[in-house]
């Protein structure tokens, strides 16, 4: 796999949030607005590709049985780092995060990339792998803030898109329940375009090996029960 | 900033790192509990299918209790010979091999008359609890045809054909049992091999009742019971029963039932066998 | 600091009913999506959360007001900075170290909870319930004692709203298995759905305190 491909697969197709459902809690929790999101999915990038390139560092050095530990160190570390320079430069993101930002610690993207990715891979693909997946990342959250936020507020990174807006926004959407539902619908418009792909492939792989015929009986069979 | 300032906090990350470690080393020693390392091995060569069939909760336990307890190493109805000779290996133990078990479901139907097309709820349990058990199919006892088995199938083998009855692919069914459960009307049954004669239908209805439900009904018409030279078959409840503990599997009531609902599989598995046996000597 | 009978009633109701970790703080959402398949594992998975919780808030915050804070060590402000490393690491032996134990001493539980214990290692409700209240109890007004109190009922009752949480979110997705869902709702996206109505329901003890 080319570094360039590396790069890319984090942003559509393995990416973390819609397509490997990892990291949930901070996306549903921060991306009642843009800038929030934008905020969060930085953070998170920075800790992804230093705690990435680290571990792809030191993965010699690291003693296989007791890799967990070592890693989530290595990525509370940074976190901290973030926790600091946001407290000195952005208090207000950092106020509007609150224990979110902590929480990137316990972001299974980050820990699963470490285990998954930088602890077999080398430097330079890792750092790749870690500004992809973190960019996929940002990139989830901010779709999913964008719909929040307009439709819940009215507004996009806190400007008012337009005036008198205010009786038509639902407030449901920024509320809990909104993060539910915004996430659900766009989880089944992705997987409803990925079925539609994966029958598709599945009858192509199954001419091959002769057995389409059975194939076809059994997609007919289920469509009959649905 | 003077260096205090910094060695402190290392010195006391040192200190709860080394407390944390030494109560992880103290505990991990007093508690300490011996790991047959063959129980990963075994698991390893389950199917890992989960689907039950050997009486535990998955494979892992499974795996568990052939080493720990010395469980039968032959209840794996999927793995079949190919796991239990792999877990024999491990085990040090020599394979027996189980007759393989296939599903068989108990209903011909394909001549159930139907009383109005059924939308509705999409699985036969919810079906039958809804009491809509012999509603919108004549046979109060016949396959509902909404497929609970189908989805229930870890390996795919169920299939409804073109009248909505469940067939059983018997060159991937594993004998799981797991239709077994989720059958409401107990039509399917889990036989070895070599039970070759099935009496497709459970219908127990009396003869005209049956008739009116289903081209392929039993009508309790004594036929079989009186062609069977050994006795094994009779009319219990209206319906006709073999005895598999007397039955000699000579298949003469297949040839005289009227409504060709007992069927000889002898001919079928005999050509399937062939073809496993070929495909296990040539991958 | 001394707590009125109010406000601890306050403190536990919203735990579990307003301010529940799942429903309107969205911590800890793995678990609930990923261990909600049927009530006996989500049972399972909640007992073992509320025990790591409980255990994490006691000791974290031991170690927080008792070492980080204390009188002759706070001029170096490790309260600022050492809380994430120090935190995640000792839940990280918690967890190990509950493992080690229920093997040996009740394997019996083991056997329903062990497995869930490693997720609990990733489990941000643990971690969010140890940071929630952090700055609050860094007021002197806290002693050790009380502040180690309230902290550990933070846990325990958070743990509950957990429980609470998942197993309601067990027994919808066992109901939903016979419901004739949309071919592209099917898992994941009708479970966030369901999550979505049982948030709105929650959203209504809004106004109790």
């Amino acid at each position: 796999m080319s570094i360039v491909n590396e790069f890319t697969k984090g942003l559509i197709k393995e990416n973390p949030v819609l397509v490997l459902l990892l990291g949930l809690c901070p996306t549903l929790a921060v991306t009642t607005g843009v800038s929030n999101a934008v905020g969060m999915g930085f953070a998170a990038t920075f800790v992804l590709i230093c705690s990435n390139v680290l571990i792809s560092l030191c993965k010699h050095g690291i003693p296989k049985e007791i890799r967990i530990p070592i890693f989530i160190v290595i990525i509370a570390t940074f976190v901290t780092v973030v926790k600091l320079v946001m407290a000195a430069y952005f208090p207000a993101l950092k106020a509007s995060l609150g224990i979110f930002l902590a929480l990137i610690v316990v972001n299974c993207i980050i820990l699963g990339r470490a285990e998954a990715f930088a602890f077999k891979r080398g430097i330079l693909e890792s750092l790749v792998d870690g500004v992809g997946m973190g960019l996929g990342f940002t990139l989830a959250l901010c779709l999913i803030a964008c719909f929040r936020e307009i439709l819940g507020a009215g507004t996009f990174f806190g400007i008012p898109l337009a005036d008198g807006l205010e009786p038509y926004t639902q407030k449901i959407f920024v509320l809990s329940p909104g993060g539910f539902l915004t996430v659900g619908l766009i989880l089944a418009v992705s997987a409803y375009f990925k079925n539609k792909k994966d029958k598709t492939l599945k009858i192509q792989s199954n001419l091959s090996n002769g057995r389409i015929e059975r194939e076809k009986q059994l997609l007919t069979g289920v469509e009959i029960v649905k | 900033m003077d260096i205090i300032a910094i060695v402190t906090p290392i010195v006391i990350m040192a200190i709860i790192g080394a407390i944390l470690g030494l109560v992880l080393a103290f505990a991990s020693k007093k508690f300490h509990v011996e790991v047959d390392p063959r129980t990963e091995e075994v698991s390893e060569a389950l199917p890992g299918a989960n689907c039950g069939a050997c009486g535990y909760a998955g494979c892992a336990a499974y795996a568990e209790a052939i080493v720990e307890k010395g469980a039968e190493i032959n209840l794996c109805a999927p793995g079949a010979g190919a796991v239990v000779e792999q877990i024999a290996k491990i085990m040090g133990l020599s394979a027996t091999m189980n007759e393989p078990n296939f599903a068989v479901v108990q209903c011909d139907g394909d001549g159930v008359r139907n009383r109005f097309k059924y939308s509705g709820v999409t699985t036969c349990k919810a079906a039958s609890v809804m009491g809509l058990a012999g509603s919108f199919q004549e046979c109060p006892y016949g396959c509902l045809g909404l497929g609970s088995c189908v989805e229930a199938c870890p390996f795919g083998a169920i299939t409804l054909n073109d009248n909505n009855i469940a067939k059983i692919d018997e060159d991937i069914c594993a004998g799981c049992g797991k239709c077994i459960e989720v059958c409401p009307r107990n039509l399917i049954r889990l036989d070895p091999e070599s039970r070759v004669i099935v009496v497709r239908c459970q219908n127990h209805d009396k003869g005209a009742k049956a008739n009116k439900a289903c081209n392929h009904a039993c009508i309790a018409c004594q036929k079989c019971v009186k062609e069977c030279p050994f006795d094994a078959i009779h009319i219990e409840d209206g319906l006709a029963v073999i005895d598999y503990e007397k039955c000699k599997l000579c298949g003469k009531c297949v040839a005289v039932c009227p409504k060709s609902l007992i069927v000889n599989l002898r001919a079928e598995r005999k050509e399937r066998r062939a073809i496993r046996v070929e495909k296990a000597n040539n991958p | 600091m001394e707590f009125t009978l109010q406000q601890y009633f306050a403190l536990m109701f919203g735990l579990v009913f307003t301010q529940n970790f799942v429903l309107s703080q969205f911590l800890g959402l793995c678990p609930f999506f990923g261990v909600s398949k049927n009530r006996e594992s989500a049972i399972g998975m909640g007992v073992a959360v509320i025990f790591v919780m409980t255990m994490a808030s006691v000791v974290t915050m031991l170690i927080y007001k008792g070492i980080f804070l204390h009188p002759s060590l706070q001029q170096y402000h490790m309260a600022q900075y050492l809380d994430i490393v120090s935190f995640i690491l000792i839940i990280a032996s918690l967890v190990q170290f509950v493992e080690i134990v229920l093997k040996k001493v009740a394997p019996a539980l083991y056997q329903t909870l062990g497995i869930y214990l490693p997720l609990i290692t990733t489990n941000c409700a643990v971690l969010g319930v140890t940071q929630m209240k952090l700055t609050e109890f860094a007021d002197p007004a806290y002693s050790l004692a009380q502040a180690v109190w309230i902290q550990g009922l933070l846990g325990i009752f958070g743990g509950i709203g957990f429980t609470l949480a998942i197993f309601l979110m067990a027994g919808i997705r066992e109901r939903l298995e016979a419901a004739p869902i949309p071919e592209c709702m099917k898992g994941m996206p009708i479970a966030f759905l369901a999550g979505c109505c049982m948030a709105l329901a929650f959203f209504g003890f809004q106004g109790f305190i």
